[in-house]
């Protein structure tokens, strides 16, 4: 019952990773920047992407929005929503034993899920705004995931050159380097680590806008992604934002290969076995852990 | 007078006069957990629906065994072991004279056990797992069809075409398993070649590593055990990935008017299983959905239908049994074989439901059309899709 693989078909699925790839780039990269600055695991973090994918499809649903268009409202409303979250609760548990901030996050994304269901309901919802596929040269490019993918792409650039070369974005990564010495040279770290919430969480509404584009989207929606992100930071190394564009891409091609030489059943517990491989061989991630 | 009112008038009186002997026996109690919170809730509220509407349509003509019915109703909230303590609480502590079943096989399956123990007919009508009634259990009856033979229609009007070949493909979880197992032989019996399988996990989104084998191995037709979820997910990426048999059938999910609300367009053409709709020829299939509306104020599913059928056939069989008494009413449903607003009804030894048909559905035009059995169709299958 085996279907022979052609070259086509690789094509096809090495077309379908990169467009994943991307978004889980884009998506990570909040993880990653969280993590590297306040050395905080944010539970909440698919939650919060599940939040950006409600934002997008009511103002969708609701104004006639194009929904591409509602992405950058959904990740200046997550801005803030970070922002919040950030002064109400999670300041209280950076410097603290790890395992307070996994356990405040997961107190939050219980909230955040159950919040949302008893707002809107479990059921699924789906823009189906843009349908149907490019073909180019033999290969179908989605026409959702297409464009969700360069606006994924383009975001993780903006972001990339916004750490790199703003005032700001070298100021995130000094604090993410060395809390003290950045304190020593005058950066307000209460600040910094307010900023960095809310941009990450502005990334993962990005993610999960994009996404409201391209599946169904409903409440409980966000869990995979977290576990998704965290394998992504993981594999490109824990604090390290390059590694996240890294392992994001890494994650997209392994699931898709995987989906077509084995099974998709099997395609999932690939990635978990390249994690576990990673663990073994480079515990420090591909790239190595917290070099900015 | 309308004629309206003289109707009312005339059951009044019969109502007036049935209730009689009914008050002087005290009520027949009949008990049953349902899943009125927690993940059924939606189905379970509507099978809870059509028990309320049987109890009332029961005592409007007189109740059974010129005794009222009462329906004694608890939530089990989705849970087996839950379902498991209500009925031991009904059948001990209540002291009910009869049970219904619950909603899904997986609680029917838990609570069998303890309306064997006590020897109750259960009749359980939203039960489609085959191995809860292949047990031995003597006194459970199965209503709706079995998993098995959810896209037969599927498969029968592909053969009727003289398509060749067929892909099938499931969520990995009990119910979808033995769906596609029973459309992989129904298939092969109607000289279909399989020519793509594959299952994949609960919850899955991405079926594209999936679709482009599937569209490698250019089936003419797809039949998808699914669920819901990954129905929409599914008919959502074939569009995205041009993967287009001649026939697209999924098993849950296609039949309800939610899954065209979602995809709109890209609904058109699939085809989904039903074990009932409103506008089927069947008697009395009408007169309830006219009434359902009334009571409760919006349409009823195939839930509602099949909760409302179980109750009446249990009825049935105990007018034909002439007592409550488990083995007469037994013999009786064993015997029984009917067609009801709900369609037919007949069992093998086991309880086992062999009557019943499926039909299948196809989205034309944002419409839910009847297209298979031929008997009961209100429309022609399109192709392609």
């Amino acid at each position: 019952m085996n279907v022979a693989v052609t070259p086509a078909m690789i094509g096809q699925v090495l077309v379908s990773g990169v467009l994943a790839g991307a978004l889980y780039a884009l998506v990570a990269l909040g993880l990653a920047l969280i993590f590297g600055v306040m050395r905080v695991i944010n539970i909440a973090h698919g939650p919060l992407l599940m939040l950006g994918a409600y934002v997008t499809y009511f103002l969708y649903s609701q104004t006639g929005l194009n929904p591409f268009l509602a992405v950058p409202v959904a990740m200046v409303t997550l801005f803030v929503v970070g922002l919040l979250l950030q002064r109400t609760l999670v300041f209280r548990v950076v410097g603290a034993p790890e395992l307070s901030s996994l356990l405040l996050t997961f107190g939050i994304s219980i909230a955040l899920v159950n919040l949302t269901q008893l707002a809107f309901t479990s059921n699924l919802r789906t823009i189906e705004y843009i349908t149907g596929s490019w073909i180019v040269g033999g290969l179908a490019l989605s026409k959702a995931r297409t464009i969700a993918f360069v606006f994924a792409a383009s975001l993780t650039a903006l972001a990339f050159v916004f750490l790199r070369s703003t005032r700001l974005g070298k100021a995130i990564r000094a604090t993410s380097q060395s809390r003290e010495v950045a304190m020593v040279c005058g950066i307000d770290v209460g600040r910094i680590h307010l900023l960095t919430f809310g941009l990450a969480s502005a990334l993962a509404a990005a993610g999960g806008g994009l996404l409201a584009v391209i599946v169904a989207i409903q409440p409980e929606m966000g869990g995979v992604w977290t576990f998704k992100s965290f394998l992504v930071i993981v594999l490109g190394g824990a604090g390290n934002y390059p590694g996240a564009l890294l392992g994001g891409m890494l994650l997209g091609l392994v699931e898709q290969l995987a989906s077509l030489f084995l099974t998709t059943q099997l395609s999932e517990v690939v990635a978990y076995v390249l994690l576990v491989l990673v663990l073994l061989v480079r515990p420090s991630g591909l790239l190595g852990g917290r070099q900015t | 007078m309308t004629l309206k009112m003289l109707g009312a008038l005339g059951l009044a009186v019969t109502v007036g006069l049935t209730s009689l002997p009914a008050a002087a026996q005290g009520p027949i109690r009949i008990g049953a957990s349902l899943s009125l919170t927690g993940t059924y809730a939606e189905p379970g509220g509507y099978q809870a629906e059509g028990y309320k509407l049987c109890e009332r349509d029961l005592n409007t003509k007189g109740g059974l065994l010129g005794r009222k019915v009462e329906m004694v109703v608890y939530d089990d909230q989705s849970q087996p072991a839950t379902g498991v303590r209500l009925y031991e609480k009904l059948i001990t502590e209540d002291k009910v004279d009869a049970v219904m079943g619950p909603y899904s096989s997986a609680i029917s399956e838990a609570v069998a056990n303890v309306t064997e123990k006590y020897k109750k007919v259960m009749v359980a009508p939203l039960a489609a797992t085959t191995s809860i009634f292949k047990k031995g259990r003597k006194y459970a009856f199965m209503v709706i069809s079995p998993a098995e033979v959810y896209l037969e229609g599927l498969v029968d009007i592909a053969a009727k075409r003289k398509l060749k070949t067929i892909a099938i493909i499931n969520e990995d979880t009990l119910f979808p398993k033995a769906s596609a197992q029973g459309t992989e032989e129904l298939a092969k019996k109607a000289g279909l070649q399989v020519v793509f399988k594959e299952s994949y996990p609960k919850g899955n989104q991405d079926f594209s590593g999936l679709l482009i084998k599937l569209k490698a191995a250019n089936p003419d037709v797809l039949a998808a055990a699914t669920y819901f979820d990954d129905a929409v997910a599914l008919a959502r990426q074939m569009k995205e990935l041009d993967v287009n048999p001649k026939m697209t059938g999924v098993t849950v999910g296609g039949d309800l008017p939610k899954f065209q609300e979602l995809l709109k367009q890209t609904a058109e053409g699939i085809y989904g299983a039903s074990q009932w709709e409103g506008a089927l020829p069947y008697p009395g299939a009408k007169e309830f959905f006219d009434t359902y509306v009334k009571e409760f104020k919006h349409e009823p599913s195939y839930h509602s239908a099949a909760g409302y059928a179980g109750c009446i056939l249990y009825g049935e069989g105990v007018k034909k049994a002439g007592t409550l008494e488990a083995d007469k009413v037994r013999d009786a449903l064993l015997a029984l074989k009917t067609r009801t607003m709900f369609g037919d009804y007949q069992v093998d030894r086991d309880g086992f439901q062999t009557a019943h048909k499926m039909v299948l559905l196809q989205w034309q035009e944002g419409k839910r059309v009847v297209v298979w059995p031929d008997d009961l169709a209100n429309g022609k299958p399109r192709f392609p899709r």
